[in-house]
């Protein structure tokens, strides 16, 4: 689980518990100049992942860390698919980020607003 | 930024359009838009963005080359009759205005964005009828009381237009034609009613 928040000019995430240890990564901030969107996709983690490096992955356990695909990065960390939120980056070290939160509506108009707002 | 095109951009915008008309936003998933526009999720996701990123690209696609013509043929169709008469059974009106009805009742409450896109729309749309009412009004008198009723008469065109397509909706598929024959003889009754008084 991550939780995902808007601190000045910057989307952050800040991976919870042992979340931390599984994508070994604690915290993201990514400006929001390069957020490009937010969507709420459980239907996402039945899509390939590519090759992991590095970070964890017990399939239909836990999805986690920096996975290479077509050539770009993807940054996941999801244990239930059903509240995974999709923010699609550009110009970033990451093409996107697939993380669970608490409440994935309430996420994506959070990172809506937060774009509009700019 | 690099946006790799395995698609048709413009095919998959229209595609989307129609799948946006037909249901609320937030009832079409991520794995619809995928299966239904035969798009991969990561190139919908980098074209697009996020899925308000593509629906607002349908909005704007719909707003455009759909409801935009007919307004156009509305602003030349003549009188209210022939007003009522192309925006009710014109091809091509339906698709446009029910995502027109779904995003005002759905997505512009939500999405400043989009609530002033309709809110251009319907201003034109008013305009258009507008003009198309003018005919059915006593002409020469350009004072205020008379330019006040024409107005009025355009704001309740407009709102009659939609009014009916919605009535269409909601007979749905069990009316036979999906209530089109209902909202074109509501319409020819009502243009016949106006333009008689």
């Amino acid at each position: 689980m991550a939780k995902i928040s808007i601190d000045g000019d910057d989307l952050v995430v800040e991976m919870e518990g042992l979340d931390k240890l599984w994508a070994l990564k604690s915290r993201l901030a990514i400006p929001l100049t390069n957020v490009r969107g937010a969507t709420a996709d459980p239907g996402i983690i039945r899509e390939p992942k590519g090759l992991r490096a590095p970070g964890t992955r017990i399939p239909g356990l836990i999805t986690a860390g920096t996975f290479h695909i077509d050539g770009e990065q993807v940054f996941w960390d999801v244990h239930d698919a059903a509240k995974a939120v999709v923010v699609e980056l550009a110009d970033d070290r990451y093409a996107r980020l697939i993380v669970e939160v608490a409440d994935p509506r309430a996420t994506v108009a959070l990172v809506e607003a937060a774009l509009a707002a700019r | 930024m690099g946006r790799p095109r395995g698609f048709d951009e413009a095919a998959v915008v229209r595609s989307a359009a129609e799948l946006f008309a037909t249901r609320s936003y937030d009832g079409i998933s991520m794995d619809e838009l995928v299966t239904h526009l035969g798009v991969h999720r990561n190139s919908l996701y980098k074209t697009f963005g996020s899925k308000r990123g593509l629906y607002q690209a349908a909005l704007t696609w719909s707003l455009e080359h759909e409801v935009a013509p007919l307004i156009g043929r509305l602003q030349r169709s003549g009188d209210i009759a022939a007003a009522l008469r192309v925006a009710l059974t014109e091809p091509g009106a339906e698709t446009g205005l029910n995502l027109l009805l779904l995003a005002a009742v759905e997505r512009a409450p939500v999405d400043g964005e989009v609530a002033e896109q309709l809110d251009k729309v319907l201003a034109a749309f008013d305009e258009a009828a507008l003009q198309a009412a003018d005919a059915n009004l006593p002409a020469g008198d350009a004072d205020r009381t008379a330019d006040g009723a024409k107005a009025d008469l355009a704001f309740a065109l407009t709102a009659t237009i939609l009014g009916l397509r919605l009535r269409a909706r909601a007979a749905g598929s069990g009316a036979g034609d999906g209530g089109a024959t209902d909202i074109r003889r509501a319409g020819a009754a009502l243009a016949h009613h106006l333009t008689q008084s």
